[in-house]
């Protein structure tokens, strides 16, 4: 197991060094001056010399090589450096940013599982029922709305008209509560979805016969023997659709302002602040990695034969 | 009075029978065996027994289980007969274990969903129901996956018979065992059904099977039953052409030995 | 177990499917034939007017004809998606197919750089390129390229490799067809089945994900009528003139749907399970 990690981690790495320096590079020849970015956030009118001085200062008349390994000594200390727009640390700000998504992420998760274990447990159990029709239509909806516009939806309707919930930022636990649900209706399609068939072939299996021929409860059948057989399926769906969940905390950050690393990582990029969106895929390989790793390690928990490969018959 | 009664079972998946029009009855302690080929029903039937059946199947008739009609009975009174007066063997021997449960775990669950035991309790009987199939207390804390066929099948017949039953199902058992797992296996069950005066209700395609253990013989084919009565008549004069291609495809040693030795009174080949 | 009901089900979906993917394509294409109004005219009197038989979806904030602007949305949102989806194809299964035939070492290398690429979430790679290489369509469409052309490699490759195996093909070689020409008689049909299957739905997948990001400002940018560019600039109005984000709102919902159904239509004809698609 700590071989699947470190190799893993290894990935991670390579690909990580990869990428900043592709990303160093574009940062440095990309069009837009940097240091005029800088200079623009002060809205100062600056004379030709304080731009030479300014250049000179943060080092990028130096060959390039040399500032990558003066950016790679940096990064070694996880230092990214200050942002070009807000000038402060771009760790300092990531940091601060994490507890909104990870708010966000988990809000979003906490709902989406609220949906779509009841409507695909039910759609599977009542196979062919109105329940499965109506599971089925909603989840072919949900997958085609866009999450975006479902969010303005709520917010117009919940936030705006109706007054109930708050609609920007981020101001104690009632204003997670839109974007969670707007981000769980959103990835919940999937899930219901593929929830349902999971189920539908776990309960075709001959041990839940086998159960059945014991006298076990239904209920119990169905929570200690079909449910847990059917995770398998959707954590794996789950770790490969880690970037539609990214991806749809960040649209929801910015739609709804909540000040979490995704919304930092658009205003970085509308502002060209490289030093942030180096930071931010920095955190967001960390995230990965940890991610991918629990999915893993929750396999291995879920399949005893995994876990226990080296004692065999007896 | 007669243990288990089945009269007119049918059984349908939308307008096609699977099983037409079967009739049988066991006594108390009886070893009843169904033959057949694949496809004969016989599987349904049992199945049908213990309300096993698949949802898009139909079952009409009646199964009298000391007089009463089981294929009546609501949810609850079905479970507690399944496993403690009526259990099932099934030939799967992996299908009947839950991958990611223990075996453990499968006592543990029987016993609390039928009686109200402490926890050492449970395992007690677990444990001492796993020896008496000629298993390791071990196996208890092990997984399905860990476990030969032939151990795995004994598990079964020991969570069968925990509570000595009164009607124990075999469906076709030691059909994907090797042959020394299959005999040892059959030897456990004929063994076990003497002990606990339990009645067997055994289908198989194997007729060696049959005629070393069965009272009484049932032969199916295509869902209906072709022949029906007590072992010496079925196997010795058989009257159904389905039953007698049946002798003759397997025959006997016995037989064989007499046609060597020029007596052909109870001549198998023969019309 | 075909009842009449389900037969006729089947057809309907046939010929509804059918015809509105005749419909999208034809106004994909021929849109520029059925506008009456210029796109980017923009008229301050004639602004955020209701439907009408001159303007049967409104104007927008700029007096701009609302349902020129939706149709023309067809061939930007779609039209990109579409294209980018186009690639994405044309590079991976190449890759995907040599990479089932030489096997070996070509195999593996191949495939370390295509888990590479998948090391990382789609979206996020999407963001972060478009906004190293400055926020624009070009770069959304390369940085889905990029991301999507894995899937299908290793569709591709996965095929390549199962129906290798397969005893037909042994037979083949037995009888002394070369193993290329066996390939392409029977690998290709179950090959176009797979990706056609897996490219539905990622179409509406690709759709939402360009549509996203132009409405937050990273994929196409105003005054281009893309419908998510459109949603963005219907912020505002929401309140007052709600039609305004309805709209786009709703074709993006229509195409995705369809697509979807399409991809849900085509797996169901070529019996393909979930995984392999995946």
């Amino acid at each position: 197991m700590i071989r699947i990690i470190t190799r893993r981690l290894a990935e991670v790495v390579v690909f990580l060094l990869l990428i900043t320096f592709v990303s160093f590079l574009f940062a440095r020849m990309a069009p837009g001056d940097p240091v005029l970015s800088i200079l623009r956030v002060d809205d100062l009118s600056v004379s030709a010399e304080q731009v030479e001085q300014l250049r000179e200062d943060m080092g990028f008349n130096e060959p390039l090589l040399v500032q990558y390994g003066e950016w790679l000594v940096d990064f070694a200390r996880l230092d990214f450096g200050n942002s070009y727009i807000s000038n402060q640390p771009v760790m300092e700000m990531l940091w601060n940013g994490v507890p909104a998504t990870l708010e966000l992420t988990l809000g979003g998760l906490f709902v989406m599982v609220l949906i779509a274990l009841p409507l695909g447990s039910l759609a599977a159990l009542y196979r062919g029922s109105w329940i499965d029709q109506v599971s089925r239509g909603l989840s072919l909806l949900g997958a085609a709305v866009p999450s975006f516009w479902l969010g303005l939806i709520l917010i117009d309707l919940l936030g705006v008209r109706l007054g109930w919930l708050p609609t920007m930022g981020r101001d104690g636990l009632h204003s997670a509560v839109l974007p969670s649900i707007t981000l769980g209706l959103a990835i919940s399609s999937v899930y219901v979805r593929l929830l349902r068939s999971s189920l539908i072939d776990s309960l075709n299996q001959e041990n839940i016969r086998a159960a059945r021929a014991r006298g076990i409860s239904e209920p119990r059948i169905f929570f200690s023997h079909v449910l847990r057989a059917s995770l398998p399926p959707v954590i794996t769906v789950f770790g490969v659709s880690l970037g539609s969940l990214i991806g749809g905390v960040v649209v929801i950050e910015v739609i709804f302002a909540y000040p979490g690393i995704g919304k930092m990582v658009v205003d970085a990029i509308r502002g060209r602040d490289y030093p942030m969106i180096q930071g931010y895929i920095f955190v967001m390989a960390i995230l990965v990695f940890v991610i991918n790793s629990i999915v893993d390690l929750s396999y291995r928990y879920l399949n005893p034969e995994l876990r226990l490969k080296g004692k065999g018959r007896v | 009075m007669t243990l288990l009664s089945v009269q007119n079972l049918t059984v349908q998946v939308g307008d096609a029978p699977l099983v037409k029009d079967v009739s049988f009855e066991i006594q108390k302690g009886e070893w009843l065996a169904i033959i057949g080929q694949s496809g004969s029903g016989k599987s349904v039937t049992a199945s049908a027994i213990g309300r096993l059946l698949a949802p898009n199947l139909k079952a009409q008739g009646k199964a009298l289980y000391n007089g009463k009609d089981i294929l009546q009975f609501g949810a609850k009174e079905m479970r507690r007969l399944r496993g403690t007066s009526i259990s099932y063997i099934f030939q799967d021997y992996q299908g009947s274990f839950t991958p990611f449960h223990t075996i453990g775990r499968h006592f543990e669950e029987f016993l609390k969903a039928h009686f109200k035991l402490s926890k050492t309790q449970r395992r007690e009987m677990a444990e001492q129901a796993l020896v008496s199939v000629g298993l390791q207390p071990e196996m208890y804390t092990r997984y399905p996956f860990q476990l030969s066929g032939g151990q795995l099948q004994r598990s079964s017949i020991a969570l069968a018979l925990l509570t000595k039953p009164d009607l124990v199902i075999a469906d076709e058992p030691t059909a994907a065992l090797d042959s020394i797992s299959a005999f040892k296996v059959l030897r456990l069950l004929a063994d076990l059904q003497q002990e606990t005066g339990c009645a067997m209700l055994f289908i198989t395609h194997d007729l060696r099977h049959v005629r070393k253990h069965a009272d009484q013989i049932i032969v199916m084919k295509e869902g209906a039953v072709v022949e029906k009565g007590d072992k010496q008549s079925v196997l010795d004069q058989p009257q159904h052409a389905y039953t007698r291609s049946l002798m003759t495809a397997s025959p006997s040693l016995s037989a064989a030995s007499q046609l060597l030795k020029g007596d052909d009174t109870s001549c198998v080949y023969c019309n | 177990m075909t009842s009449r009901l389900t037969i006729n089900r089947t057809r309907a979906t046939k010929v509804f499917l059918s015809a509105f993917l005749i419909l999208i394509a034809a106004i994909a294409v021929y849109a520029f034939l059925i506008l009456k109004h210029d796109p980017s005219f923009v008229d301050l009197n004639e602004r955020l007017l209701p439907m009408s038989w001159q303007h049967p979806f409104g104007t927008d904030h700029l007096g701009r004809d609302m349902l020129t602007r939706i149709l023309l949305g067809f061939q930007l949102t779609v039209g990109y998606g579409f294209l980018a989806l186009l690639l994405a194809v044309a590079i991976g299964v190449p890759i995907g197919v040599i990479a089932g035939f030489k096997g070996g070492l070509v195999d593996r290398l191949l495939m370390r750089v295509a888990d590479a690429f998948l090391a990382f979430p789609d979206t996020v790679v999407a963001i972060v390129l478009s906004g190293l290489l400055g926020a624009g369509i070009e770069n959304l469409l390369l940085a889905i390229i990029l991301v999507k052309w894995v899937n299908y490699a290793r569709l591709a490759r996965s095929t390549v490799v199962t129906e290798r195996q397969k005893d037909y093909i042994t037979m083949a070689k037995i009888n002394g067809l070369s193993e290329w020409r066996i390939m392409w008689k029977h690998l290709f049909p179950h090959l176009i089945g797979h990706i056609l299957v897996l490219a539905s739905l990622d179409l509406g997948k690709i759709i939402l994900l360009i549509s996203s990001l132009s409405y937050i400002g990273l994929g196409a940018q105003p005054p281009a009528p893309e419908w998510g560019v459109m949603l963005n600039e219907a912020r505002p109005y929401f309140q007052t003139v709600p039609a305004l984000m309805i709209y786009p709102g709703l074709a993006i919902v229509t195409v995705v749907l369809f697509s979807n159904l399409f991809g849900d239509y085509l797996r169901d004809k070529f019996d393909v399970k979930k995984e392999v698609a995946e």
